[in-house]
C-alpha cells in the first residue's frame, strides 16, 4: 500500500530528528557522508523502519544504499514482497 | 534466517512431510553425562554430543525461535555434506570459505569439515550502509590469503562472495547451501581431522589490509576447550549459553559454537545485527530460557545499559545467569557496575561478571578470573605508571582522579598454561612491573597461515607467543594495560592511548569507539601526539568548542599537547574484529597531512601543537 513517495515522506519524519538542524532532506541525501549517521544510528533507523513499515531488513541489502532515494526503493521491495 | 523445518522438507523430499511450525528449543537438560571436552576432535566431540538432546537454537530479532538444530541432526547433516565435498575432488587439509552467518547451515560446513579432513575458514559479515564494494575487498584479501577450495554464502551474501572470488585460482566451488545439497553424496569412507590436523583458521587478527589467518591443530582447541568449559566457566548440568557474538570470532565461534558442543550444552543464538538493533532481546533470550552463561565484549553490557527501558526490567528474570563473561576490549569497571546496578532489579548478580584475557593466537582464551568473584579493580599510580612502567599501588581517594589508573584483574592463566611478563630484551619481570604478556602452552597457534615472518615475530624461537599486549601480574593474576605498540611515548613518559580516548570518550559529543589517539613523528623533528575524533557536529563553533576543551584537558590530565582532529563518523580504520587499529590510523594520518613526504609544501606550515612534556 506504501508507495515510494509515502515512503520517502515517511522516511524524511524517522531522519528529522537524527539529522543536523540545518541539513536539506531530500532524495538525493547521503544517509552517511551527508547526514553523518554513524553505526548507532543506524542501528536506529532500521529499528524504526522495520517497526513502522513491518518488515525485516535483510543485512545484505544495506550494501547497496547510498542515499534516502536507495532506501525507500529498497523498503518499497520489502512491503511488496510482505 | 531460514527456518530448518524448510531446509529439512527439502533434504526429506520424498520421505515424509516435516511440520512447518517449530514450536520447542533444544532441552537444557541433557540424558547423557556431562563430559567437559575431554576428546581427542571436534568430530569425537560431536560424536558423543549428537547421542544426546541439546543443541543450537536460533531466534530473530523479534524474539521468535526460527531453528533449531539438534546435535545429533548437525551431525547427519555434517556427515552428508562432508560427503559432498569430497565428491567435488577436494583434497584432505584443503580449505572452505564459509560467510560466517549465524545460521545452521554454518555449523553444518563448519563440521562437515571436520568430518571430511578439510579446514573450515569462518568469514566475516562486516556490511555497512554502502559498503558493496569495501567487503568484496575484505573478502577477496581473506579468500587470496587462505586459498580454498569450495567456498559457501548464505544466498543471500552469495552474491559478494562470488565477486569476490572471481580470479581466485583453484576455487572449485562458490555456492549457497543449497547449490551444495544438489551435489552427489559419493559412498566415501570419511576419515575426520585428526589430533594433529588443522581444526580451523581463524582471521581475528592483522588488519584488514593485511589479514593473517590463525592456524590451530585439534589438539591445541580441544586443550582451550578443556580449560574453559572446566576450570574456566566450571560448566554443570543445567547451563545453558546465549550468544549473540558472531561466528567469524574467536569468542563467538570457540567459546559459543565449539565450547558448548565439546560440553554437550544447548545454546540459543541471536544474531549480531539483531543484537545490536535490540540488545533486549539478549536479555530477554536469557530471562525466558534461564540463560546461565552468556559473553559480550564490554560495548554490549554498555548499550544494554544505554537502550533497554528501565521500565522493561521488572520482566526480566536474570537471576540464573550465573557467568557474564566480559573480555576482547579493554574492560572498564565502569561500565560494567552501570550494568550491574541497572539490571539488579532482575537479579542480576555483580559477581557473575568473569573478566578473562585471551586471543586468537591462543584458540581463544588465556586466563580467566575467578568464577563468583565479580570485578576486581587494581588502582594503580599512573605517574609510576608512565614514568617506570611499574603499577605501583594507590588508593583511589577523592580528588585523585587524574594520579590514578585503574585495571581490571583478567585472573590466572589455564591449566597447562603459563603467562609471564617480558621486558624489551624477553626478559622475565617480576610482579608489578609493567611489559609485554607473553603465553606459552597447549592452546597456542601452530602459526599464521603462510606467513613465516609474522609467525616469526609472534612465536619466535622459544615458543613463547608474544601477544603484543602490555600488562602486568600480580598475587591476584594478570592485568592488560594495552597494546604494545600503541603506547605513546612523549619525552620518556608513557601514556596509554587508552587513557587519552577514554577522557575523549566523556565528552557529551563523543560516543565510545569514536577516538583513537598515537604519536607520529614530524618530519621537521619531533613527535606530535594525534588524536582523531569521529563527529557528528556540524556547526563550526561547536567544533571548535570541542577541540578546544580536549585539548585544554588533555593538557591538564597528561601535559601534553596534542592536535585533535574531527573526522566524519565511520572513518577510523578498524580490524576485521572490530577493535580501532591506531597503527592503521597513524599511517592514514600520516599521508592524509604529508609528513610522510618531507619535501613538499604540504608541510610547510609546521603542526599546530608539538608534543611537550
Amino acid at each position: 500500500m506504501a508507495d515510494y513517495e509515502q515512503i520517502l515522506e515517511r522516511l524524511y519524519t524517522h531522519l528529522r530528528p537524527m539529522a543536523p538542524a540545518d541539513t536539506i532532506l531530500d532524495e538525493d541525501t547521503d544517509l552517511v557522508s551527508g547526514l553523518g549517521l554513524d553505526s548507532v544510528n543506524v542501528m536506529d533507523l532500521l529499528l524504526e523502519i522495520e517497526e513502522d513499515f513491518d518488515i525485516s531488513v535483510p543485512l545484505n541489502v544495506l550494501a547497496d544504499i547510498r542515499t534516502l532515494s536507495d532506501l525507500a526503493h529498497s523498503i518499497a521491495r520489502l512491503v511488496e514482497k510482505g | 534466517m531460514r527456518g530448518l523445518a524448510q531446509r529439512s522438507e527439502s533434504l526429506d523430499k520424498g520421505k515424509r512431510k516435516v511440520p512447518e511450525l517449530i514450536t520447542t528449543a533444544t532441552p537444557t537438560i541433557n540424558i547423557h553425562p556431562l563430559r567437559c571436552a575431554d576428546f581427542a576432535t571436534l568430530a569425537q566431540a560431536l560424536d558423543y554430543a549428537a547421542q544426546g538432546v541439546t543443541g543450537y537454537n536460533f531466534y530473530d530479532g523479534r524474539g521468535k525461535l526460527s531453528a533449531v538444530l539438534s546435535d545429533a541432526e548437525l551431525r547427519r547433516r555434517a556427515l552428508a555434506t562432508a560427503k559432498r565435498l569430497h565428491g567435488l575432488g577436494l583434497r584432505r587439509g584443503e580449505r572452505v570459505a564459509l560467510i560466517a552467518e549465524t545460521s545452521p547451515e554454518f555449523m553444518e560446513f563448519f563440521y562437515a569439515c571436520q568430518y571430511g579432513g578439510f579446514v573450515p575458514v569462518p568469514l566475516p559479515i562486516t556490511i555497512n550502509l554502502g559498503s558493496r564494494e569495501s567487503y568484496i575487498e575484505r573478502l577477496r584479501r581473506l579468500l587470496y590469503s587462505c586459498a580454498p577450495a569450495a567456498a559457501m554464502a548464505p544466498a543471500e551474501f552469495l552474491a559478494f562472495l562470488q565477486e569476490a572470488a572471481n580470479g581466485i585460482d583453484g576455487l572449485r566451488k562458490v555456492a549457497s547451501p543449497e547449490e551444495f545439497y544438489a551435489l552427489d553424496e559419493p559412498a566415501v569412507q570419511l576419515d575426520p581431522s585428526g589430533p594433529d590436523d588443522i581444526a580451523y583458521l581463524q582471521y581475528t587478527s592483522g588488519s584488514t589490509r593485511f589479514p593473517r589467518g590463525v592456524v590451530i591443530t585439534q589438539k591445541a582447541v580441544m586443550a582451550n576447550l578443556a580449560g574453559i568449559v572446566g576450570p574456566g566457566l566450571g560448566v554443570r548440568s543445567g547451563d545453558r549459553c546465549v550468544s549473540w557474538l558472531p561466528f567469524y570470532h574467536d569468542m563467538g565461534l570457540v567459546g559459543f559454537v565449539l565450547g558448548p558442543l565439546a560440553s554437550q550444552l544447548s545454546v540459543d543464538y541471536l544474531g549480531t545485527r539483531d543484537f545490536a538493533m535490540r540488545p533486549r532481546q539478549w536479555l530477554s533470550l536469557l530471562s525466558n530460557n534461564q540463560g546461565t552463561i552468556a559473553f559480550s565484549p564490554p560495548f554490549g553490557y554498555d548499550i544494554c545499559a544505554r537502550r533497554v527501558h528501565q521500565t522493561e526490567i521488572s520482566r526480566y528474570d536474570l537471576s540464573s545467569w550465573r557467568v557474564a563473561g566480559v573480555g576482547a576490549e579493554t574492560v572498564y569497571a565502569e561500565t560494567l557496575e552501570r550494568f550491574a546496578d541497572f539490571l539488579a532489579p532482575a537479579g542480576f548478580s555483580r559477581r557473575a561478571f568473569l573478566p578473562c584475557y585471551g586471543l586468537a593466537e591462543s584458540s581463544l582464551a588465556v586466563s580467566f578470573a575467578a568464577l563468583d568473584q565479580g570485578i576486581l579493580v587494581d588502582h594503580v599510580d599512573r605517574r609510576a605508571l608512565e614514568g617506570h612502567m611499574r603499577a605501583s599501588v594507590i588508593a583511589p581517594e577523592p580528588g585523585r582522579g587524574e594520579r590514578v589508573s585503574a585495571f581490571v584483574n583478567c585472573g590466572r592463566p589455564l591449566p597447562g598454561h603459563e603467562v609471564i611478563v617480558r621486558d624489551d630484551d624477553g626478559k622475565p619481570l617480576p610482579y608489578r612491573h609493567v611489559g609485554v604478556v607473553s603465553v606459552k602452552g597447549p592452546s597456542l597457534m601452530s602459526g599464521y597461515f603462510r606467513d613465516a615472518v609474522s609467525t616469526h615475530v609472534a612465536l619466535g624461537r622459544d615458543g613463547w607467543l608474544n601477544t603484543g599486549d602490555l600488562g602486568y601480574l600480580t598475587e591476584a593474576g594478570l592485568f592488560i594495560t594495552g597494546r604494545c605498540k600503541d603506547l605513546i611515548i612523549v619525552n620518556g613518559r608513557n601514556i596509554w592511548p587508552q587513557d587519552m580516548e577514554r577522557l575523549a570518550e566523556e565528552q557529551p559529543e563523543v560516543r565510545v569507539g569514536d577516538v583513537t589517539a598515537f604519536v607520529a613523528t614530524h618530519p621537521q623533528g619531533g613527535e606530535v601526539v594525534v588524536m582523531l575524533v569521529q563527529c557528528r557536529l556540524t556547526e563550526d563553533t561547536r567544533r571548535a568548542d570541542l577541540v578546544s576543551r580536549l585539548q585544554r584537558m588533555i593538557y591538564g590530565e597528561f601535559g601534553i599537547n596534542c592536535r585533535i582532529e574531527l573526522v566524519p563518523p565511520k572513518t577510523l580504520p578498524r580490524t576485521s574484529s572490530g577493535k580501532l587499529s591506531r597503527a592503521e590510523a597513524r599511517r592514514r594520518f600520516v599521508q592524509c597531512v604529508g609528513w610522510d613526504r618531507p619535501n613538499e609544501e604540504a608541510i610547510a606550515d609546521a603542526p599546530k601543537a608539538v608534543a611537550s612534556g
